[in-house]
C-alpha cells in the first residue's frame, strides 16, 4: 500500500469540505445577487415606461392623434422603446426595428426576455392610459397606449458576474488562509506523535523503554498506543532476558561438560599408565561424552519445542493409555535393577490429538523421574483418567519429595532441585522443561505437588478429544482441537 | 599440601582431584555444594581452595565472601565457566587469588596450585633452599650439598611442608592434616615412620640430623649451626 500522509490527508478533507460548502454559497449567492439585480432593473424598467408613457401627448391635430414630445434624455441611449396608441400607430420608438411585430404577438406578460438585434434585452409591456383634453366637458377623450420599454440585460449579469467573482476571490483566500492555519495547527497538535516516534526510534537492545516524560501519555489517543508499545517492550525485554539467560546456562552447561572430557582425557596423558588404566580411562571418557551429547540434544529438543509454530501435520489422534504403557514397558528392566515397581492403571479410554513422539517423550520423562527420585522398594504409580473434556495423567514416587522452596523452580531450564544428587544421577536438569514445553503445546498444564519426605506427584492435563469422534475424521477433530482450546 | 576442592559437577571433581593427587601429591577433599564447602573450610587445614562458582546451596562468589569475612587468608583459585571480564574483575576484588576458566588445562590447574601455595607460604622462586638442602617442586627432587637424595611421595611431601616453614615447630597433627585428606586420623600411626624414614635419609653421610623431634610438641626443620650461618650470609 502506498504510504500517504495524515496531515495532507486532514487539510485536503476540510479543504474539499470548505470548497464545496463556498461553492454552495457561490450558488446561492449568484442566484440571489441575480434575482435582486433583476428585481431592481425591473423597476427601473417601470420608472422609465412611465417617464415615456409622460412623454405622450395630444397631437393637437383634428382626430386627437396622439404623438410623442420631449423624448430627447427621456431614456438612456442603450435601452428601446416601442410606443403604441389604440388605433394601432406606432406614435414613437427607440432603437426598436421591427418592434412593431413585437407589439402585435399576443404575449401579453408584463416582462420578458427578448434579443433584438443580437443583444438580449428585458422587456415591459406597459399599457397605458393617456387622457386627452381633460379640460373639456366631456372630461376628455381617454387614448390607451402600449409601451414596450427594454433594457440590456447584459450589465445585470455583469453586476452578478462581478458579485459572484468577488464571493470566489474571498472565497479562495478564506481557503488559502485555512490551508496554511490547519498546518500550522496540526504540526503543533501532533507534536507528541512526533517526539513520540523520535523516543520509540531510540530504543534498542540496551535501552528498553520509552523516555519518562513522554508528552504522548497525556494525549487521550496516543495513550493506549504508548501503553501497547511499552507493554510489548516490556514482553520483549522479559523474553530477552530469558532467551539471554538460557544461553548463558546452556554455555555453562556445555563448558562444564567439555571441562570434563577434556580434563578426563588430559588425566590419562599426564603419564604413562599400562594398556588397562587407558581403557578404563578411555571408557569413563565415553560416558562423558555420551552425557554431553544428551546434553546437547535435550537442548536442541528444548529449543524445538519453545521455537513455537505447531506442526498439526504431525498430529494424530493417540490413546494417552498405550503410549504410557508403551512407555513403562521400556523402563521395566531399569525399574527393576532399582528395585521399583511401576504399575501402570489407564483403563478409561482417553483420546489426546498430538504429536506421538512428544507424547512419548513427556511419559518418559515423567517416569524417569520417578524412578530416580525413589528409593528401592518403593512403588512408581502411573495413572490415566479422564476428568469432563480433560484428560489426566500422575506419575507418582514415593521418593524423598521435593522442598516447598524448590517447588517452584521444577520447570526451569536446568535447574536441578539437588544438583549433586542429580548430577550423579546423570540429570541434564532440562527434563522437566521439555516436558512442560510439551504439555504448553498442546493447551495443556503440568504441575507437580509434594509431600517432602513421602513422595512426588506429577500431574499432567491435556484436551481430550470426545471418544464419540471417529478416528479417521480428522476434519472434526482438527476443529474441535481448535474450537476447545482452554489452557 | 592439602588441596579444598569444591565443585559440584562429580566428573570434574573426581579429574582434578585425582591430577592434583597423581602430580605434585597433594591431599585432596572434596565438597559438592558451597555449605559443604565452607564448612570443611572452617578446619584451616588447607593450603588452597579450589571453587566453583555455580554452586548448590551456596554460590562460589558467597563462598569466597564468607571465608574472608571471617579472615582466612588461605588462597583461593577460582573455576569458572562465565570469562566476563565483570564476572572476573569482581571475583579478583572479592578476594579470590586467581581463576582459570572452563574448560581449562589440568596442567595448568597443578601449575596454578602451586603457585598459588608456594605464595601463599611466602616463597617466589619453585625452588626452596635451606642451608645446603635444596628442594625443587617443579620435579620434586632433593639434593643436599649437590648430591641427589631418593624419596618416598610421602617422606618428599612432609620435607617440602616443612621446607616451607624453617625453623618453626610443626605439630604431628598439622603435618598430618596438610598431608592426608579428611580421614588423616587411620594415618596417625604411619608419619612418625616417614618422619625417621626422611630424617635418616637427610642424615645420611657426614652431617648430623636437621629434622628435630620435639616430643609432645612435634617436629621442627633445623640446621647445624654453621651450615644455618653460611645459609644466613648468603641470603644477606
Amino acid at each position: 500500500m502506498k504510504t500517504y500522509s495524515l496531515t495532507r490527508r486532514l487539510i485536503t478533507a476540510v479543504l474539499l469540505v470548505e470548497l464545496c460548502s463556498l461553492l454552495a454559497l457561490i450558488g446561492i449567492a449568484s442566484v440571489y445577487e441575480a434575482i435582486s439585480h433583476f428585481r431592481a432593473l425591473d423597476v427601473v424598467l417601470r420608472g422609465r415606461a412611465d417617464s415615456v408613457l409622460g412623454a405622450v401627448q395630444d397631437a393637437e391635430d383634428p382626430e386627437d392623434n396622439l404623438m410623442l414630445y420631449g423624448t430627447e434624455g427621456l431614456a438612456p441611449k442603450r435601452d428601446i422603446y416601442i410606443v403604441r396608441d389604440d388605433r394601432g400607430r406606432v406614435i414613437g420608438s427607440q432603437g426598436w426595428p421591427g418592434g412593431e411585430q413585437e407589439l402585435a404577438s399576443t404575449d401579453t406578460r408584463e416582462f420578458r426576455n427578448l434579443t433584438v438585434g443580437g443583444i438580449r434585452y428585458r422587456v415591459l409591456r406597459r399599457p397605458g392610459l393617456r387622457v386627452v383634453d381633460p379640460g373639456d366637458a366631456k372630461g376628455g377623450v381617454a387614448r390607451h397606449v402600449i409601451i414596450l420599454y427594454g433594457s440590456r440585460t447584459h450589465p445585470v449579469w455583469e453586476r452578478v458576474r462581478n458579485a459572484i467573482a468577488f464571493y470566489a476571490l474571498s472565497g479562495l483566500l478564506l481557503l488559502v488562509i485555512t490551508g496554511v492555519v490547519l498546518l500550522r495547527l496540526l504540526r503543533g497538535g501532533l507534536q507528541p506523535l512526533y517526539e513520540l516516534v523520535e523516543q520509540a526510534g531510540k530504543i534498542s537492545v540496551t535501552s528498553w523503554n520509552l523516555g519518562p516524560s513522554s508528552q504522548a501519555r497525556y494525549v487521550r489517543e496516543l495513550e493506549p498506543l504508548v501503553s501497547a508499545i511499552e507493554s510489548a517492550l516490556l514482553r520483549l525485554e522479559q523474553s530477552f532476558a530469558q532467551q539471554r539467560q538460557f544461553v548463558s546456562d546452556a554455555a555453562h552447561e556445555l563448558k562444564t561438560s567439555v571441562a570434563v572430557v577434556k580434563s578426563s582425557l588430559q588425566l590419562l596423558t599426564m603419564r604413562t599408565r599400562s594398556a588397562k588404566e587407558y581403557e578404563e580411562g578411555l571408557e569413563r571418557v565415553t560416558v562423558d561424552s555420551e552425557r554431553m551429547e544428551e546434553l546437547v540434544a535435550k537442548m536442541l529438543t528444548l529449543a524445538r519445542l519453545e521455537e513455537g509454530g505447531e506442526q498439526p501435520e504431525s498430529y494424530r489422534i493417540v490413546e494417552l493409555g498405550d503410549v504410557l504403557r508403551d512407555v513403562a514397558e521400556h523402563f521395566r528392566t531399569l525399574a527393576s535393577f532399582h528395585r521399583i515397581s511401576l504399575a501402570v492403571n489407564a483403563d478409561t479410554s482417553t483420546l489426546v490429538f498430538c504429536d506421538p513422539d512428544q507424547l512419548r517423550l513427556l511419559c518418559s520423562n515423567l517416569i524417569h523421574n520417578a524412578i530416580q527420585h525413589s528409593g528401592a522398594g518403593t512403588e512408581v504409580r502411573a495413572i490415566v483418567s479422564s476428568q469432563g473434556e480433560l484428560a489426566q495423567l500422575i506419575v507418582e514416587d514415593d521418593g524423598e519429595g521435593i522442598p516447598e522452596d524448590v517447588l517452584p523452580h521444577v520447570f526451569d531450564r536446568f535447574y536441578r532441585g539437588d544438583p549433586s544428587r542429580s548430577r550423579r544421577t546423570g540429570g541434564t536438569g532440562l527434563g522437566l522443561a521439555i516436558s512442560k514445553a510439551i504439555v504448553l503445546r498442546y493447551h495443556g498444564a503440568i504441575r507437580l505437588k509434594s509431600n517432602p519426605g513421602h513422595g512426588t506427584s506429577a500431574i499432567v492435563t491435556l484436551p481430550l478429544v470426545p471418544s464419540t469422534t471417529q478416528r479417521t475424521d480428522h476434519r472434526t477433530t482438527r476443529n474441535f482441537e481448535k474450537g476447545a482450546v482452554t489452557s | 599440601m592439602r588441596v579444598l576442592l569444591v565443585e559440584d559437577e562429580i566428573r570434574l571433581a573426581e579429574n582434578v582431584a585425582h591430577a592434583l593427587r597423581d602430580g605434585p601429591g597433594f591431599a585432596v577433599d572434596h565438597a559438592e555444594d558451597g555449605q559443604t564447602g565452607l564448612d570443611l573450610a572452617e578446619n584451616l587445614c588447607y593450603d588452597l581452595i579450589i571453587l566453583d562458582l555455580m554452586l548448590p546451596k551456596l554460590d562460589g562468589l558467597t563462598v569466597l565472601r564468607r571465608l574472608r569475612e571471617r579472615r582466612d587468608s588461605t588462597a583461593v583459585l577460582i573455576l569458572t565457566a562465565r570469562s566476563e571480564r565483570s564476572s572476573i574483575i569482581q571475583l579478583l576484588n572479592s578476594g579470590a587469588d586467581d581463576y582459570l576458566s572452563k574448560p581449562f588445562d589440568l596442567g595448568e590447574v597443578i601449575a596454578r596450585a602451586k603457585a598459588l601455595i608456594r605464595r601463599g607460604k611466602g616463597m617466589a622462586s619453585p625452588a626452596l633452599r635451606l642451608g645446603d638442602l635444596e628442594l625443587h617442586t617443579g620435579d620434586q627432587s632433593v639434593f643436599r650439598a649437590g648430591m641427589p637424595i631418593v624419596l618416598s611421595p610421602m617422606e618428599y611431601r612432609i620435607l617440602e611442608y616443612l621446607m616451607h616453614r624453617p625453623r618453626a615447630i610443626v605439630s604431628k597433627r598439622e603435618l598430618l592434616e596438610h598431608m592426608y585428606d579428611f580421614n588423616w586420623v587411620h594415618h596417625s600411626n604411619v608419619i612418625e615412620a616417614h618422619v625417621s624414614n626422611l630424617r635418616r635419609k637427610l642424615g645420611e653421610g657426614t652431617n648430623p640430623p636437621t629434622i628435630e623431634n620435639l616430643r609432645n610438641r612435634g617436629y621442627r626443620l633445623v640446621m647445624e649451626y654453621t651450615t644455618f650461618k653460611e645459609a644466613e650470609d648468603e641470603s644477606a
